[in-house]
């Protein structure tokens, strides 16, 4: 007998096989965890990690969105970091001195407008999207050291609440990205523009000859990808209480490893908000367990890469042998 | 009507969500009836795997032998403000009771040291002072402003108080880089012969460093009659750079002044082919810091809200570069042997 699994529209799955993996896998990572340290299933634990989870979603989001159209933004952090040398300026006292609700929609206007500029680059001049988005990386990131001179801005205590405060045990930021998270959901599953935007990423030239404008898909995705990376630098300025232009220095890896953990297709056309919360999750679980774990240090990053890829790796095994159970069985 | 059956997928996803959420609830009851381990009270963090750090992490394992105090010596993955964060915070969450870290951004931690005082831990920074109103008692560093200002008096006084100087800043996202550059800047415009010819900054490699360096000299040709660098990788690379141009025969000789003691500096000094260096005590940061947290831990209490504790530094030059050491351990001792009467007030009876 076939599997019952539908693909496309009104799927009756909650999730996708792939996200059902990527739980698994969490699972298995949670339990190992909380064997190893008592203090793993504490509020404490919950509330402190979920921020991070939180942040990694939205750096990712803005990496996968780009992805999804068969493009990539390099200019991730950078733009996050240009976004936060903004806000900094605009907030703190010793600058503009406005208040966060007027320096917040101003610093969100870097997100589309910088995004605008890569897709209608890319697009119109005919340049690859990694030559883009790398030039602007440097562009920006130029353009943080010089104005900022490598000062840090303070950001008011006043707008603290949002990267540190929460409703009860839940931080602020994980309600926020959650409601974002389903936000992308029914962009992407329920609406015609986010059919449009796979679609794009799927077979650019038979969208086209759909009566798509691809090129406009492109540039929407990387305006809705700018808008992902300021909302991170918003975000990350409140939770550490300053405006720092080194903010975004070490997104890109963030972006690209949760995005594609979760499931992102780095070749466009699969993109599963859940899989990313998932990968988020996955992500930080990892960091988390080589603390808890007192894994030596020096060679953190080599098992951290190492597991990232072992987690892919199960999860294309996993899906391999699902398919040939499917067509066998 | 009758309803449809659940597909594979989902009866798979509640049975995991079952499994899952069993397993970490029967743990979770498990370890509330039993006892945890013993953790290390005290954590020194470590921003990356870096010849300074190492020095640092070596002065805590010392604290930690020589007094019988748990300390666990992590190192992170990237000196930035959001990879401390996050460690910290694992740690945090872990449970231990006292933490001695670099504020990579001061303005950056004070988020930091406040959630962690909110938390009831032991806060003190090594390496750089934080920023104003932040949430710690105690900053055990190099007092940058005086160390950089110690450096380019002496690098004026090797030039005759006459000449150009390669002023070299290393990252300009590290917060002592504008401290450094200005205290540089003051001391030079105290000579009105000595002018800063160039400023080259921006690096966080010894490649970068050297390039930079030496694009620098040979843009400038003879012009540049002295270098200073206030930073570790810039130090190097200068040193080793200058070294091979000073030791060139007919080559004018350029003065050097430059921070913290790798081997291929000591060489460089010890062989004359550059002038100085200035050793900071990283030893001396790991362990001071390590004491005052075992002592707040014991009940000792801050004289005041905050303190700056200056750990030092020594001109190393040919005459004592196989010396200084001596001297920068003796400067430890005797901090550490004030930390009781000059810091902190003995814990109520």
């Amino acid at each position: 007998m076939s599997s019952t699994t539908e693909r496309g529209f009104g799927q009756p799955d909650w999730v996708s096989g792939r996200t059902l993996g990527l739980i698994m896998f969490a699972g298995v990572l949670a339990i190992v965890m909380a064997l190893a340290s008592p203090s793993f299933l504490t509020a404490d634990t919950f509330y402190s990690q979920s921020r991070y989870i939180a942040f990694y979603v939205l750096v990712a989001l803005s990496q996968a969105i780009c992805l999804a159209v068969g493009d990539m933004n390099l200019a991730v952090g950078a733009v996050g970091s240009i976004s936060t040398v903004a806000f900094g300026l605009l907030v703190s006292p010793n600058h503009a001195n406005l208040s966060p609700w007027v320096a917040v929609p101003l610093v969100f206007l870097i997100g589309p407008l910088t995004g605008l500029m890569h897709g209608l680059v890319i697009t119109r001049l005919k340049i690859d999207a990694f030559i883009v988005t790398l030039s602007m990386m440097f562009v920006y990131m130029g353009l943080r050291s010089g104005i900022s001179g490598g000062n840090a801005y303070t950001v008011p205590q006043s707008f603290w609440w949002l990267g540190q405060g929460g409703l009860g045990w839940m931080p602020y930021m994980v309600v926020i990205v959650l409601v974002m998270l389903c936000g992308v959901s029914v962009l992407y599953g329920r609406t015609v523009l986010g059919r449009w935007l796979i679609a794009t990423g799927t077979n650019p030239i038979a969208t086209q000859f759909s009566g798509i404008d691809t090129r406009r898909m492109v540039v929407i995705a990387h305006a809705i990808s700018g808008c992902f990376a300021v909302l991170a630098a918003i975000f990350w300025a409140s939770q550490s209480g300053n405006a720092a232009p080194q903010t975004g220095d070490d997104w890109l890896i963030i972006s690209f490893a949760v995005a594609i953990i979760g499931g992102t297709g780095l070749k466009g056309n699969l993109i599963s908000p859940f899989g990313i919360l998932m990968g988020a999750i996955i992500f930080k679980l990892i960091q988390h367990a080589l603390v808890i774990l007192k894994v030596n240090d020096n060679y953190s990053n080599t098992l951290l890469g190492g597991l990232i890829l072992l987690a892919i790796i199960v999860d294309r095994a996993r899906e391999r042998f699902g398919n040939q159970s499917n067509a066998t069985g | 009507m009758t309803a449809k059956p659940m597909t594979r997928n989902n009866i798979l996803l509640l049975a995991t969500l079952g499994v899952i959420v069993s397993a970490l609830g029967g743990i979770k009851f498990w370890q509330s009836r039993h006892a945890a381990s013993a953790l290390e009270p005290i954590v020194l963090y470590e921003p990356l795997p870096h010849p300074y750090c190492n020095a640092v992490g070596d002065g805590a394992k010392a604290y930690a032998k020589e007094h019988g105090v748990g300390v666990r010596v992590v190192v992170g993955q990237e000196s930035t403000m959001a990879n401390l964060n996050q460690n910290i915070e694992s740690l945090y969450t872990v449970g231990h009771k006292a933490f001695a870290f670099i504020p990579v951004d001061p303005a950056g931690a004070k988020g930091l040291f406040t959630r962690l005082k909110n938390g009831g831990r032991f806060a003190v920074a090594y390496g750089a002072q934080p920023a104003e109103g932040s949430d710690t008692p105690f900053a055990i560093a190099t007092d940058t402003q005086s160390a950089a200002t110690l450096a380019a008096e002496k690098l004026c006084e090797l030039m005759g108080r006459k000449g150009k100087v390669l002023n070299v800043l290393e990252s300009l996202t590290d917060a002592n880089t504008p401290i450094r550059k200005r205290a540089i800047e003051e001391v030079v415009a105290k000579y009105p012969e000595v002018q800063i010819i160039q400023t080259v900054g921006d690096v966080t490699t010894e490649q970068k460093a050297r390039e930079k360096i030496e694009s620098a000299l040979v843009a400038r040709g003879d012009e540049v009659d002295a270098v200073i660098c206030t930073g570790y990788t810039t130090t190097v690379a200068a040193a080793t750079l200058l070294a091979e141009h000073n030791r060139k025969p007919g080559a004018k000789r350029i003065r050097f002044v430059g921070l913290d003691t790798d081997e291929r500096v000591l060489a460089a000094i010890r062989e004359g082919g550059v002038d100085m260096t200035l050793a900071q005590n990283p030893f001396g940061h790991g362990y001071i810091s390590c004491a005052l947290l075992d002592l707040q831990l014991q009940g000792w209490r801050p004289k005041r809200a905050y303190q700056f504790v200056d750990a030092g530094c020594v001109p190393v030059t040919q005459a004592n570069v196989d010396a200084f050491q001596g001297g920068i351990e003796s400067m430890t001792k005797t901090i550490v042997g004030e930390l009781k009467t000059k810091y902190l007030e003995a814990p109520a009876k």
